[in-house]
C-alpha cells in the first residue's frame, strides 16, 4: 500500500517536471516580447533591451529553462512577477485558497444536490421526477457556463440588485460564482448517478438482497447505493479538477481574484513568471486529487484494494529481476 | 393430493413493454410434496426463472404483472399476503438459489456479512450465535470460516455458487427454488454441487424446486419432472414416466438434442426452429410449428393436458395413438 503511494508521488515529481518543462516552451514559442509589452510606447529601444537583459530574456532557451527548472524545483522559487513585482509564490498563497474554496463550494453544491437528484430520478425511471432531471440537465449541459454566469449577473445583480457583481468582500459575492459553477455541475452528477443506478438497480445481487427477504429500503441502503455509487466516487476526482480550473472563466465573469483572474491577466501581459506558476500550481494540484481519490476508492472497493496491495509485491518482484 | 407442500395453480404472468405484452407463462399448473424434487425443464425463455421469482414474490412490477393462478405454499395463499408478511417467507421458509453465481454477490461486502445478513433477519439469534451460524454454514458447503471475512472476487465461481446455496439454506428453508444451480459451473463442481445440495436436501427435509435445462441433471436428482414450453407444461410425471414412457413430442426432442455415448450416429438431431414470439397469443398447439407430427388438428384448437397414466400428464392429441 505505502509503496503504492510512494511510486504515486515519485510519478507527480515526474509530471510536474513535464508540465513545466511543457508551459516553459509553449510561452517561449509563444510570440510576443515581456518587456516590449511591459514599456509599450514609453520606452526606447536601448531601455528595452536593458529590461531584457535584467529579466535573464536575452538567454538561450536552454538557459532560461535551465534557470527555471532549477529554480522551481530546487529553491522552491516560481520568479518575481514582471508587471506586479510580487514573488508568484507569495501572491498564489493568497490567492489560490479562494480558487480552491470556490471550486470545492461548487463541487460540494453541485454533488450534494446532483447525486441525489439523479438517485431519485433512476427510481422513479420514466415519471414526471426522472422526465425534468433529464431535461433539467441537457439545458445546464449545453448551455455554456459563461452564459449562465452573465445573465444571472444581468438579474440579481443589475435588475434586482440583491448581489454585487463582482469582488469577494462579502459572503454574498460567492453566490453568484459558486452557483454559476453548480449549475451545470449538478446537471452533469445528475445524469452519472442517474445511469449509475439504473445499472444496479436490476443486477443480480439486488434481486439476492431481496430474495433473503431484506427490506426494499435496506436493499436500497445497503446493496444497492454502494455499487452505484463507486463510479460516482472514482468521477469526483476528475470533478474537482474540472470546477477549479473551470472557474478561469467564471472568475473571469465575475472578476473574482482568484488564480484565474491572475493567470488570464498575466498571458494577456506575457508576464511568464505568473503563468508558468499558475499552470504548475493546477498540475500539482489535479495530480494530488487525483491520487487522493483513487486511496478513497482503493480503501471503499474491495477489489481495487487488492490491487494497491498486490501492486507493491509484484512492483518489487519486477525490480528484482531487471536488477 | 392433500400434502402437497408447493401447489400452483393455472398460474398466468406477463410483462409488458411500451406496446406489446409477452406472455410468459401461461396457466401453469404444479405441485410438490413435502421433501421431494420437482424438476423443472425448458429451453431458455420458457419462463421457467419466472415461474420461481413469482413464487417468491420477486418479479419486478413492473414490467411484470401477476395476470390470475394462485401458488400455495403449506397452505397458505403467497399471493393474498401481505408485503410485511412476505418478508418474514423470503429466505426463511422459501430460500432460492440464483443461476449466475458470478453476479449472485454483493461485490463490496464480505461473504460472511452476506450470509449473516439473512441469518439475523430470521432468527433471534444473538450476534455472537448469528456469527457461529454462519460459520457453520459455510463450513458446510465446504469453505473455512476463516474466509468468512473475505469479499467474493476472492472465491472461485464454484465456491461463490457455494456461497450462494449457504446463505440459502442458511435459515433452514422448507421449499428451495434451485434456478439453474449448475449451469454457470465446469461439469467437475457441477457434480460436487449437485451432491451437496442433495445431501442438505435430505438433511433439512426440504422440498426442492430445481430449474434447468440440463436433462442429467433431471435424472440425477429429481422425482418429478415438469417439461415447459412457451409457458405452458407441456408434459409432466414422475422422472420414471419422462425418460422411459417420453410421450410428448417436445420432450423427445430434447432427448434427441442429447450425444449418447451408445449410439453410432454422427450427427444429433436437434429441434428445429425457434421458440414462438411470446408477444403473440399462441392458437392452438404452441410446439406445432416445430414438431414433426403435427397436422391440421394441432394448429385450430388449444390443447389441453390429458392424463396418460397416473400422474402423467401430456399435452399432445397424438401421444396416445402413438402407444396404442
Amino acid at each position: 500500500m505505502w509503496k503504492y503511494v510512494l511510486k504515486r508521488l515519485f510519478w507527480l515529481i515526474i509530471i510536474s517536471i513535464c508540465v513545466a518543462i511543457l508551459i516553459f516552451s509553449i510561452m517561449w514559442f509563444v510570440p510576443g516580447d515581456p518587456a516590449q509589452i511591459m514599456l509599450a510606447g514609453t520606452g526606447t529601444q536601448a531601455e528595452i533591451d536593458a529590461l531584457r537583459d535584467r529579466l535573464g530574456l536575452s538567454d538561450p532557451y536552454l538557459v532560461q529553462l535551465g534557470r527555471f527548472l532549477y529554480n522551481a524545483f530546487i529553491r522552491f522559487d516560481l520568479g518575481d512577477s514582471y508587471v506586479y513585482k510580487v514573488p508568484v509564490i507569495v501572491e498564489l498563497g493568497h490567492r489560490f485558497p479562494r480558487t480552491l474554496i470556490l471550486g470545492l463550494l461548487t463541487m460540494i453544491i453541485s454533488s450534494g444536490i446532483g447525486i441525489p437528484l439523479g438517485i431519485n430520478a433512476a427510481m422513479n425511471r420514466n415519471k414526471f421526477q426522472d422526465q425534468g432531471v433529464l431535461v433539467f440537465s441537457m439545458i445546464f449541459i449545453s448551455v455554456p457556463q459563461f452564459w449562465i454566469a452573465l445573465e444571472m449577473m444581468i438579474l440579481f445583480a443589475v435588475k434586482l440588485r440583491w448581489l454585487p457583481t463582482s469582488g469577494i468582500d462579502s459572503w454574498k459575492c460567492w453566490i453568484m460564482p459558486v452557483l454559476s459553477g453548480a449549475l451545470s455541475g449538478i446537471a452533469m452528477n445528475a445524469r452519472q448517478s442517474r445511469s449509475a443506478v439504473l445499472e444496479t438497480i436490476r443486477a443480480d445481487f439486488v434481486t439476492t438482497a431481496r430474495a433473503k427477504g431484506v427490506r426494499e429500503q435496506k436493499v436500497i441502503y445497503k446493496h444497492m447505493l454502494p455499487n452505484a455509487l463507486m463510479p460516482i466516487i472514482n468521477g469526483l476526482g476528475n470533478t474537482v479538477c474540472t470546477m477549479v480550473s473551470g472557474s478561469v472563466i467564471i472568475e473571469t465573469v465575475f472578476a473574482f481574484p482568484g488564480v484565474g483572474t491572475y493567470m488570464m491577466s498575466a498571458i494577456g501581459g506575457r508576464d511568464y513568471p505568473v503563468v508558468r506558476g499558475c499552470v504548475l500550481m493546477l498540475a500539482i494540484f489535479a495530480a494530488v486529487v487525483n491520487l487522493i481519490v483513487d486511496l478513497i476508492y482503493g480503501y471503499l472497493d474491495p477489489r481495487i484494494k487488492a490491487q494497491y496491495v498486490n501492486y507493491g509485491s509484484r512492483g518489487a518482484g519486477r525490480k528484482g529481476a531487471s536488477a | 393430493m392433500a400434502e402437497n407442500f408447493l401447489e400452483i395453480k393455472d398460474l398466468v404472468i406477463e410483462y409488458t413493454s411500451d406496446e406489446s405484452v409477452v406472455h410468459a407463462v401461461n396457466g401453469v399448473s404444479l405441485s410438490l410434496k413435502k421433501g421431494q424434487t420437482l424438476g423443472l425443464v425448458g429451453e431458455t425463455g420458457a419462463g421457467k426463472t419466472t415461474i420461481a421469482k413469482s413464487i417468491m414474490r420477486i418479479l419486478p412490477d413492473p414490467p411484470s404483472r401477476f395476470v390470475g393462478g394462485t401458488i400455495t405454499v403449506d397452505g397458505t395463499d403467497i399471493m393474498s399476503l401481505h408485503e410485511r408478511e412476505m418478508l418474514k417467507i423470503r429466505g426463511n421458509k422459501i430460500a432460492m438459489i440464483f443461476q449466475d453465481p458470478m453476479t449472485a454477490l454483493n461485490p463490496l461486502m464480505p461473504v460472511g456479512k452476506q450470509i449473516l445478513e439473512v441469518v439475523q433477519l430470521h432468527n433471534d439469534f444473538s450476534y455472537k450465535e448469528a456469527v457461529q451460524h454462519t460459520c457453520n454454514m459455510l463450513e458446510m458447503v465446504g469453505i473455512p470460516a476463516v474466509r468468512s471475512v473475505e469479499y467474493p472476487h476472492q472465491f472461485s465461481g464454484g465456491m461463490k455458487q457455494r456461497i450462494v446455496i449457504a446463505m440459502a439454506l442458511a435459515c433452514n428453508p422448507e421449499l428451495l427454488l434451485a434456478d439453474e444451480p449448475t449451469t454457470a459451473l465446469d461439469v467437475t463442481v457441477q457434480a460436487q454441487v449437485l451432491e451437496m445440495i442433495k445431501d442438505l436436501q435430505k438433511k433439512l427435509d426440504t422440498s426442492m424446486l430445481l430449474i434447468t435445462h440440463d436433462l442429467g441433471v433431471v435424472a440425477e436428482t429429481c422425482d418429478e419432472v415438469a417439461v415447459i414450453y412457451a409457458g405452458q407444461i407441456m408434459e409432466c410425471g414422475s422422472k420414471e414416466d419422462l425418460f422411459l414412457r417420453t410421450a410428448h413430442p417436445y420432450t423427445l426432442g430434447l432427448f434427441g438434442s442429447l450425444p449418447k455415448l451408445d449410439d453410432d450416429s454422427k450427427r444429433l438431431s436437434p429441434i428445429k426452429g425457434l421458440p414462438p414470439d411470446p408477444t403473440k397469443e399462441i392458437v392452438g398447439c404452441a410446439f406445432a410449428p416445430r414438431c414433426p407430427r403435427a397436422d391440421e388438428a394441432c394448429r385450430k384448437c388449444s390443447i389441453e393436458l390429458t392424463e396418460l397414466s397416473p400422474g402423467h400428464l401430456v399435452r399432445c392429441i397424438h401421444s396416445g395413438k402413438e402407444e396404442s
